[in-house]
């Protein structure tokens, strides 16, 4: 059940899909994370550098969130579903912060055998603050 | 005193790049996610999978940067010290799926420049188009990608 797979049939527009709950963050995933990506700006690495930049000390790569928020997707979904994924980050992430990822679907097309489902996304910190907001697209295959 | 950005790199075609998506590195990138969805992870599932081998998760372009050249080039052109830098926003389209051992053409051009002001004060947005080809010259995915600089 943990990898889904869900036909363009069993969608409901305006349903939420199963949340996704990241973290607490610790400074082996952003650093495991800048190894995995090729992003080594020091500013999600070193404490110092980070509060030097005004930035109030570390805090986590937009994409390990974009990643979280594919992820939310691709879990309820399935793997290789993903057609387009654009976000926004809205406000920063930072170590022990748990994130937790949603989605609710906004509409279904279906054209010749394409079957897509367009879904407003977004990540949340513990306090319920959006760090992360954008619209996916994901192509469903039908039971037809 | 805010510093000065060189907004003549608007339009900027970058010179295209090749990458070769390798089966470790999409592991190693869906590990650091703590993404362990076996179609990346394992090589069986993938082999039976319609793909025919493990996929990238969506975010994976993003690793496809240009080795040969130096990393930094966007924020040298533009002027500006890492420390200035935030991600702003980022879009993913995916035509198909990215699977081991495939070498794809990277093509980046700088779109747009604006300025807004925030609750930290004026900022520079910068947006970069990459778009990313397949041998025969066909569209396999584009990025989109808002670089913030806290002037």
């Amino acid at each position: 059940m943990r990898y889904g797979k869900v036909y363009v049939e069993d969608v409901q527009v305006g349903a939420e899909i199963p949340w996704l709950v990241k973290g607490p963050l610790a400074q082996i995933q952003l650093t495991r994370y800048a190894g995995a990506s090729g992003d080594f700006n020091p500013i999600h690495q070193d404490d110092e550098f980070a509060r030097a930049a005004g930035m109030g000390g570390v805090f986590a790569h937009g994409m390990l969130s974009m990643g979280f928020v594919a992820q939310v997707l691709t879990d309820w979904a399935g793997a290789g579903t993903v057609r387009r994924l654009g976000v926004r980050f809205a406000a920063l992430v930072r170590l022990k912060d748990v994130v937790t990822c949603r989605g609710r679907v906004l509409a279904k097309t279906s054209k010749d055998d394409q079957h897509l489902v367009d879904l407003e996304v977004w990540a949340e910190n513990q306090r319920g603050e959006k760090v992360v907001t954008g619209r996916a697209t994901l192509a469903l295959p039908s039971r037809g | 005193m805010p510093i000065q950005i060189d907004r003549s790199v608007l339009g900027k075609e970058y010179a295209p790049y090749p990458v070769t998506v390798e089966r470790g590195r999409i592991k190693d990138f869906a590990r650091a996610l703590g993404d362990l969805n076996p179609f990346y992870l394992d090589d069986h599932v993938g082999a039976a999978s319609e793909w025919g081998d493990v996929i990238a998760p969506p975010s994976f372009p993003i690793t496809f940067r240009d080795e040969t050249a130096d990393s930094a080039a966007l924020l040298r052109d533009l002027g500006v010290d890492i420390s200035r830098v935030l991600h702003g926003e980022q879009e993913f389209e995916l035509f198909r799926q990215l699977t081991p051992g495939e070498t794809y053409l990277c093509r980046a051009k700088v779109v747009d420049i604006y300025d807004k002001t925030g609750r930290s004060g004026p900022m520079a947005f910068v947006v970069r188009e990459i778009a990313v080809t397949d041998r025969t010259g066909e569209m396999v995915a584009t990025m989109r990608q808002t670089t913030v600089i806290r002037l």
